[in-house]
């Protein structure tokens, strides 16, 4: 009972919230589901290019080519190739974390892969392009040059944050999940 | 869809496609492959998006524009920070929205603060980060964009 608890913090939480917001305005509880339901349709729809690319990246791309591109001894064209990945993407942060998982199962140094992920996040062209059209050029371009610099030291000051162990455990942990 | 979506859609057929004439054998390895992981990681990604449902309709982008108005001050910045490393927000809702915290007289740095944090600070990606990577990782990745939001106020601050 209690490791399933532990096991589940986040969706015990998430039925909690429900039960409080319920009580507070049950159509606040309609929305909520109405909105879980949106957005596990969105991201079925991009669930399947999104996978499908894992499994040809895992198939075409070998090891030794992950390796020589985005490992250790990758340098700036390292970092340079997971920008570039990170940006021309489209979908949420959430549909990074498989294909980060598949560069770090690869072979890929960490710091290239939490790169990835943060310009993922935030730096992706489609929400550049977007942002320009909203809140206009000179300050998208303020923000994000801003987070990119901070992304590429965040990115290479974790990297020595680990140990070779914690490196080892989490491509470890990679290789278990696309078997 | 989106046209990011129709564009992911393409980039992926075209591949599929060369795959396919190349080698079909692979091809339908690498398919197999794909839809393994998928089946390995959608239980860790699905409680997510009760979540997010959640809070999508807690906070509503009427309920910020409440709260990062032109009188909100300091705490002002603090909250958007807070808010926006909480909540989640699509684009396409978030961007609009700064637009109008401008517009009803939100100071710029307080904006670009809340802004950054929702696009590069993801807490509610959190369980599902630590799972998949390491509690570690995920605390990292998610400090590094929060003192990245902190840093892009201070620089919007000079520079308007």
């Amino acid at each position: 009972m209690l490791k399933f608890i532990k096991k589940n913090k986040f969706l015990l939480l998430s039925v909690l919230m429900l039960i409080i917001i319920s009580i507070i305005d049950i159509t606040l509880t309609y929305k909520a589901f109405t909105n879980t339901w949106d957005q596990v349709l969105s991201m079925l729809m991009i669930v399947p290019p999104i996978f499908a690319l894992i499994g040809l990246f895992d198939v075409w791309v070998d090891r030794e080519t992950v390796i020589k591109l985005m490992g250790s001894n990758s340098g700036i064209k390292g970092m340079a190739l997971a920008f570039f990945l990170g940006a021309f993407s489209a979908g949420p942060t959430l549909a990074a974390f498989p294909l980060a998982l598949i560069m770090l199962k690869k072979g890929a140094k960490y710091s290239n892969v939490l790169f990835f992920l943060m310009v993922w996040s935030s730096l992706k062209l489609p929400i550049v392009f977007y942002q320009i059209t909203t809140i206009g050029f000179k300050f998208s371009m303020i923000i994000n040059l801003t987070m990119l610099i901070i992304f590429v030291l965040g990115a290479l000051l974790s990297e020595k944050l680990f140990k070779k162990e914690e490196l080892e455990t989490l491509q470890k942990k990679a290789i278990n999940y696309s078997k | 869809m989106s046209i990011e979506a129709y564009i992911l859609y393409a980039i992926t057929a075209l591949l599929l496609l060369i795959s396919f004439i190349k080698d079909k054998d692979k091809t339908k390895k690498g398919l197999i492959k794909g839809a393994k992981s998928f089946f390995q990681l959608m239980p860790v990604l699905l409680p997510l998006f009760l979540f997010i449902g959640i809070l999508l309709a807690i906070v509503t982008p009427e309920f910020i524009s409440s709260v990062l108005g032109p009188e909100s001050g300091l705490l002002g910045y603090l909250f958007g920070l807070v808010v926006g490393s909480i909540t989640f927000m699509p684009p396409f809702v978030a961007y609009p929205l700064g637009v109008e915290l401008l517009a009803n007289g939100a100071a710029y740095p307080q904006v670009a603060g809340f802004l950054v944090a929702l696009m590069s600070v993801g807490l509610v990606y959190y369980s599902a980060e630590s799972k998949l990577f390491s509690k570690k990782s995920a605390i990292l990745r998610n400090l590094i964009s929060f003192i990245g939001a902190i840093i892009v106020i201070l620089v919007v601050l000079v520079v308007y």
